[in-house]
């Protein structure tokens, strides 16, 4: 029974300290002082009326003035002033006067009655007044949220929600606290505002971030660091943490403050998740205008650089057309020109089409497709650059259809088929099988030439390596990175190797998947 | 001095460019037209009576596509596209469009030569009563008989391989787009069905080329269609 006042006492306490202290007029011993003045009054005034009125008015003038104590001052001037009344009434009023002893025995009944109405109306006010408070407290701490909330709704930055939030706490709450949020790397917990002597235990923060539940030690507390670890908790995540020890000599946390700061942290967290996808979205946006920016230009580039080299393909061509005709000296340069020029475009075409794959600017046009159709268009639009060799072309008949994006499969093929005719010596034979393995299909180009030298190979798919360093072939190195880059766009891998009989082989794989069906036609 | 046996009409706003392909075209025995914007370019098409058109489809005032769907409301005339070579989606949308043929810069003077020749070709032949007998190679198509033989034996083909077949047949050189044949054989719903169109002309390289992988007259563009070659 003992604990039951204390606790009320204490919770008044808190309570008190979260309201203006201007609610509470005087401290204890001004109301008690008061309310020993105001019963001293009453008997003053009272005493005049004694020859006009009968000792039971008196005892309610009294009883007036207990109320009005209780109302005014509270429990304790209210207490002291029943108690006051009676002994003032029995002296002053109550015949013999001026002591304390009672002529007539029924008097002591008023006094019983008169101190049990006071104490009960000491009671009943103070328990009114106390009500009064709590809902005055009550309003205004739903005020100060609301406006908190308010101003949380229109910080721009992650400073402001800190330091909204971290200013209500020190001049509503009167607490010190700290908000500690996540680095870049979500790799430690970080103070992004701190009341100047308030000390943080990082291990117990670091807890309240990642279980997501508030941590209390007192112990901490009495050791100087900040008791109270709330996470703010948002929808999505955990965003920080906010730590918090009161100033008020009340050192343990109530439940009332508690549940204060935990609407106080999850609005922060709201505004911190808030102004997180704010930033997502403007890095997204930033990010396409960057894309956007980095395809003009490529495209302004290609447009720039392809059309030069189109007037100087076709001119060193129409050299061949003048009218009377060159000397054959001249004419050889024209096609030397020609060629030239050409292969410069080519170089081109290559570092363009590289930029794009690294940019991401490629996009699959994915078609299920026989294989057959692809090798034949790569090997038709090599046109003569194959003359020199016989190209066998090995591929099953059942071979199902593949999803790919024709183009870049076609251009995959011509860099292979180009490089194999580049190295390997003419009249001999190159060979394009592919044969069906597992989940892929695997397609081989193998010719007869000196083979990959045998360091360095799995270098040859990144940019600018190329496999003899000094040699007469022409080349930028970008062949087989553009083949590399394309084929794992595709899911599959790239290998290059030597055969046993010596040739050298690359093979490409794609995945097999599961091809769409054709209805078969009615016949 | 040969005489001309075709107007020609180049639409091209790069000078260099221009003055290469004209020296092609009038190595060809053509009289030559030139514009350097699509404006221009419709003007002298209908001022000129030019018998082919060749297009830059990157001109700077208005994209040539404009100008093709212009032109197909009152002329048949044949245009070759010159297209950057990266820009399939640009070139289909021409060839559906109306265009007839492209070239992908940069090309050589031989090149763009073989295609005009081609297409005058292609054009003095419409005039004349087509004969219902096409030949290549080893095998012969006969339009009215609907027959196919391949060295004098019968082929036998589905009704779609005999339609496709007579698709690609009618406009030899031509390129038809994926999705134009798609349209026209299997109808609207099968457009994105690109698949059947591709194993179907497979089957006809089966039945009717030597060497399927390596076609001689069912010719692939990647990422655009196909062209029949005679």
């Amino acid at each position: 029974m003992l604990g039951t006042p204390y606790s009320v006492k204490r919770k008044m306490n808190s309570k008190a300290s979260l309201l203006d202290q201007a609610t509470d007029k005087f401290n204890r011993w001004q109301s008690l002082a008061l309310s020993l003045l105001a019963c001293a009054t009453t008997t003053l005034i009272a005493t005049p009326l004694l020859d006009y009125l009968d000792l039971a008015n008196i005892v309610m003038l009294f009883l007036l003035t207990v109320f009005l104590v209780a109302v005014s001052l509270g429990r304790q001037a209210a207490i002291l002033a029943s108690v006051l009344s009676v002994v003032l009434f029995d002296i002053f009023f109550v015949p013999p006067r001026f002591s304390l002893a009672v002529n007539d025995i029924q008097y002591l009944v008023t006094f019983a009655v008169m101190l049990a109405t006071g104490l009960i109306t000491a009671h009943l006010a103070a328990g009114l007044r106390q009500q009064a408070r709590e809902s005055h407290y009550r309003a205004k701490r739903t005020q100060a949220l609301y406006q908190v909330a308010h101003q949380l709704a229109g910080a721009l930055t992650v400073a402001q929600v800190v330091e909204i939030t971290h200013r209500f706490i020190t001049n509503e709450l009167k607490a010190q606290s700290a908000i500690l949020l996540p680095d870049e790397n979500e790799q430690q917990l970080v103070a992004a505002i701190q009341s100047v002597d308030l000390t943080v235990d990082l291990t117990f923060a670091r807890a309240a971030f990642e279980n997501g539940k508030r941590v209390y030690n007192k112990e901490l507390g009495n050791m100087g660091y900040a008791p109270l670890y709330l996470p703010l908790r948002a929808s999505m995540r955990i965003r920080g943490v906010l730590a918090v020890q009161s100033t008020q000599q009340a050192q343990e946390t109530t439940d009332d403050l508690t549940s204060l700061l935990e609407a106080l942290s999850s609005l922060g967290a709201v505004a911190l998740e808030r102004l997180h996808y704010v930033e997502v979205a403007q890095l997204t946006e930033v990010k396409m205008l960057t894309e956007r920016l980095r395809s003009s230009i490529l495209s302004a580039l290609s447009h720039d650089l392809r059309t030069p080299l189109t007037a100087m393909v076709g001119l060193a061509d129409s050299l061949a057309l003048i009218k009377p005709p060159l000397n054959p000296v001249a004419l050889e340069i024209a096609q030397v020109l020609q060629e030239q020029a050409s292969r410069l475009s080519n170089m081109v075409n290559n570092l363009l089409d590289m930029a794009r794959l690294n940019a991401g600017k490629v996009v699959l046009r994915h078609e299920w497709q026989p294989l057959e159709e692809v090798v034949g268009a790569s090997i038709k639009l090599l046109g003569t650059t194959l003359d020199r060799h016989k190209i066998k072309v090995d591929l099953p008949r059942d071979l199902p259809l593949l999803n790919f994006d024709a183009v870049l499969i076609e251009r995959v093929l011509c860099n292979l088929l180009e490089n194999a005719s580049k190295y390997a010596p003419p009249n001999t034979d190159i060979t394009l099988t592919a044969r069906v393995q597992a989940q892929e299909v695997r397609i081989s180009i193998s010719d007869q030439g000196k083979g990959f030298p045998a360091e360095n190979r799995e270098n040859l798919f990144n940019m600018f390596v190329r496999g003899e360093s000094e040699t007469e072939h022409s080349g930028t190195g970008l062949g087989l990175a553009i083949c590399k880059a394309i084929v794992e766009s595709h899911h599959g891998r790239i290998v290059a190797d030597n055969q046993r009989s010596g040739g050298a082989c690359v093979y490409f794989t794609l995945p097999l998947g599961s091809p769409p069906t054709i209805e078969q036609e009615a016949i | 001095m040969n005489t001309i046996v075709a107007n020609v009409l180049i639409i091209e706003d790069e000078k260099q460019i221009r003055r290469f392909v004209r020296a092609a075209v009038e190595e060809e025995n053509c009289q030559v037209t030139e514009a350097q914007t699509v404006a221009q370019g419709l003007i002298e098409a209908g001022q000129s009576k030019p018998d082919l058109i060749i297009l830059d489809l990157g001109l700077p005032d208005g994209d040539g596509l404009s100008l093709i769907r212009d032109l197909r409301s009152w002329s048949d005339v044949p245009v070759l596209i010159l297209s950057a070579r990266t820009q399939e989606n640009e070139k289909i949308a021409a060839l559906d469009a109306g265009a007839d043929d492209y070239l992908s810069k940069p090309f050589n003077v031989g090149e763009l030569r073989a295609r005009v020749r081609a297409m005058l070709r292609r054009r003095a032949r419409t005039g004349e009563l087509a004969s219902p007998i096409v030949e290549f190679g080893d095998v012969s198509v006969d339009l009215s008989r609907r027959r196919v033989t391949r060295q004098a034996q019968p082929v036998h083909l589905t009704p779609l391989e005999y339609q496709l077949l007579s698709a690609l047949l009618s406009q030899p050189g031509k390129v038809l787009t994926q999705r134009s044949l798609l349209h026209d054989i299997w109808g609207p719903t099968y457009i994105d069905s690109s698949h059947y169109l591709r194993v179907y002309v497979g089957h006809l390289r089966q039945k009717l080329e030597d060497d399927p992988a390596q076609p001689k007259h069912f010719l692939t563009e990647t990422g655009v269609g196909y062209r029949f070659q005679l």
